[in-house]
């Protein structure tokens, strides 16, 4: 029940947000979300099975170019799109998660990252594949209806974006119930170790099949939602680096927990922009000028440091800290908190 | 048959190129149990040092073979540095962790070298090759011409493969690196230098990284990150060797650089030889067992 109402909550809240702003801002706040959906695909495949992927840009990226040859290919109504994204990337995900059954770890890394590198290169870029992108120019979507409304990307920006944060309110809240959950348990069990849940009964060829499929139709959800958004699709926002970043910042803010995949998303979302919009000027006399770039270096910096000060990620550590002073003020007459 | 050898030549310092690449990739595994993703985006990096060198700030009227040396150069010393550097401010603070997070901190560095690169040299598709060899020089074996550049880069792969290989059998400090990869604890209470070890071991990969960069440059139009997903071809090939040994690892790049190849003859696309690598990949973990080299990682 008070999850339930914590969603609500930051549903409303975090709906109001954007309306203040330009449409750069509420483009940011709807790519936020699709990145928090990438990233909270890692949550469940990282974070309770884990399971290591450096592909889910590539999901995310089978979602909206499924999305937009639905749309724009078969000019189907934008529901059926979303449904043909999800289903796409959860196949993927599911032949993906075929040969994850013999491998773990680095091995796992290597295969993926062979993967997104496949699709990046190849199937997003080559003549073969163009009945699915659509060619070098991509799939154009200026007139998309959901729901019999009008969702076409430039005008009604709003509109997807309250439609993305309530899908990703439910799916998010779907995650944290599943990880106290019979299912969530045998996940977690296979994350500590794989012989121990293979002896206490749990399916791992079916439970690790489905780990694959279920983060693969996450991170689909979030994509197939990038061609209303953004108007069209190109293979440059899926490509191998955003597989990469995926990983970097699901492990920076904290890769066990669900809040940590919002907050990511919108660090990978706003900081850029922020950055090419007002990181130049002059300071003191002389002109700087901070380029896209330096958001990546920033990543890869932070997660280094993470990694060896902070194992459980930004959010963790931040949430380790406040249950710790809220048990410490708890000892002067309030709650006792048991902290994890 | 003349295109067929031809196919043959370019598939043979193409795979020469992975060889390299993947050599370094082994050491430090090895050695360290870091799988360094990033070591295509190390020898990145020296690669734009020496081409900053060649065709930025040495003089014209210098004959090609000085400015070829200091590129060169300054390509291998910025390496070492960077690998000694790497050592000392990260990898150094991580070596009790699991293998995977290890890997992910390459993540990071491939990152932060991707962009730091292309925030210097932009992101320019480069033509200017830095050639180890005369351009022109060519040698007929049985008719076939082949371009020394060619040569130079088989020769210094099985070069380098052997003579790592010796370095590793024969001398104290080789001896000593292997002592370290089989058990770092024992090693240290027998009294061998770790931490110099892994050192040299970082410096060392570091170093055939950047040749391997430097070499490929006449092959193709390299742009930071093309050099940077040279990664998954030097994988594909340290697979083939089982990421400990180096011969093998050398012959799979070989065979990688061969399939990669041949295909162009019928299939005119860039992205195709990537699918190729995947394959090798998927075709290596699933013929040998992957426990096998489970063991080295700890």
């Amino acid at each position: 029940m008070f999850r339930v109402l914590a969603a609500l909550v930051a549903f409303t809240v975090l709906a109001r947000i954007p309306v203040g702003f330009d449409v750069g801002f509420k483009f940011d706040a709807a790519l936020a979300v699709i990145w928090a959906f990438g990233l909270l695909s890692l949550v469940l495949l990282t974070g309770y099975v884990g399971q290591i992927s450096l592909c889910q840009a590539t999901f995310a990226g089978v979602g909206a170019y499924t999305a937009g040859l639905m749309v724009a290919g078969f000019h189907a109504d934008y529901l059926v799109a979303v449904v043909a994204g999800v289903a796409a990337a959860f196949v993927l995900g599911v032949i993906v998660g075929i040969p994850a059954l013999r491998l773990r770890g680095i091995t796992l890394a290597i295969v993926t990252l062979g993967i997104a590198l496949v699709f990046d290169r190849y199937v997003f870029q080559d003549h073969a594949f163009e009945w699915f992108t659509g060619g070098t120019a991509g799939w154009r979507v200026d007139q998309a209806t959901m729901f019999g409304l009008q969702m076409d990307s430039s005008k009604h920006l709003m509109a997807a974006y309250i439609v993305l944060l309530a899908l990703f309110c439910v799916v998010a809240l779907l995650m944290v119930n599943l990880h106290d959950s019979g299912a969530g348990r045998r996940l977690r069990a296979i994350r500590d170790s794989e012989l121990a849940a293979a002896t206490m009964g749990v399916n791992l060829t079916r439970y690790k099949l489905l780990a694959f499929g279920m983060s693969a139709a996450i991170a689909g959800l979030g994509g197939s939602f990038y061609p209303l958004v953004a108007g069209s699709v190109s293979p440059q926002p899926f490509w191998l680096f955003t597989s990469l970043q995926f990983a970097a910042i699901a492990v920076l803010m904290g890769v066990r927990y669900v809040p940590a995949a919002a907050l990511g998303g919108v660090f990978m979302a706003v900081v850029p922009d922020v950055l090419t919009r007002f990181g130049h000027g002059t300071f003191m006399g002389r002109a700087y000028d901070i380029s896209y770039d330096w958001f990546q270096i920033a990543v890869g910096v932070l997660l280094i440091v993470q990694l060896i000060a902070l194992p459980d990620g930004v959010w963790g550590d931040l949430r380790a800290r406040a249950l710790h002073a809220w048990s410490a003020a708890g000892a002067l007459g309030g709650r006792k908190v048991k902290v994890a | 048959m003349g295109a067929f050898a031809a196919y043959t030549i370019i598939g043979l310092g193409l795979g020469g190129i992975f060889s390299l690449a993947a050599l370094g990739i082994v050491l430090i595994y090895r050695t360290t149990g870091v799988l360094n993703f990033a070591h295509g985006a190390m020898g990145m990096f020296s690669t734009f040092v020496a081409w900053q060198v060649f065709y930025g700030w040495s003089h014209p009227f210098w004959p090609t073979w000085l400015s070829t040396l200091l590129a060169v150069l300054a390509g291998l010393i910025f390496a070492a540095i960077m690998g000694l550097t790497l050592e000392f401010a990260v990898f150094r603070w991580v070596r009790t962790r699991e293998p995977v997070v290890k890997a992910v901190i390459t993540i990071g560095v491939l990152l932060a070298l991707q962009s730091a690169a292309s925030l210097i040299w932009k992101n320019n598709q480069y033509h200017l090759p830095i050639y180890l060899a005369p351009q022109q020089a060519t040698f007929q074996l049985a008719g076939v011409p082949i371009g020394a550049n060619y040569i130079v880069i088989v020769v210094m792969a099985l070069g380098l493969a052997f003579g790592l290989g010796a370095f590793l059998r024969y001398t104290s400090f080789g001896r000593a690196m292997r002592a370290v990869s089989d058990s770092p604890t024992s090693a240290s209470l027998w009294g061998v230098p770790v931490n110099k070890v892994s050192a040299v071991s970082w410096m060392l990969g570091s170093l055939v990284a950047a040749l391997a960069g430097i070499l490929i440059t006449p092959f193709i139009n390299f742009d930071t990150t093309s050099l940077t997903l040279l990664i998954i071809d030097a994988l594909a090939a340290a697979l083939i060797g089982g990421l400990v040994s180096l011969p093998l690892t050398v012959l799979g790049g070989f065979v990688l650089g061969l399939l990669e190849t041949y295909p162009t003859i019928w299939i005119q696309s860039l992205g195709f030889p990537r699918l190729v690598a995947l394959l090798v990949i998927i075709a290596v973990l699933i013929v040998r067992n992957p426990r096998g080299f489970a063991v080295v990682a700890k």
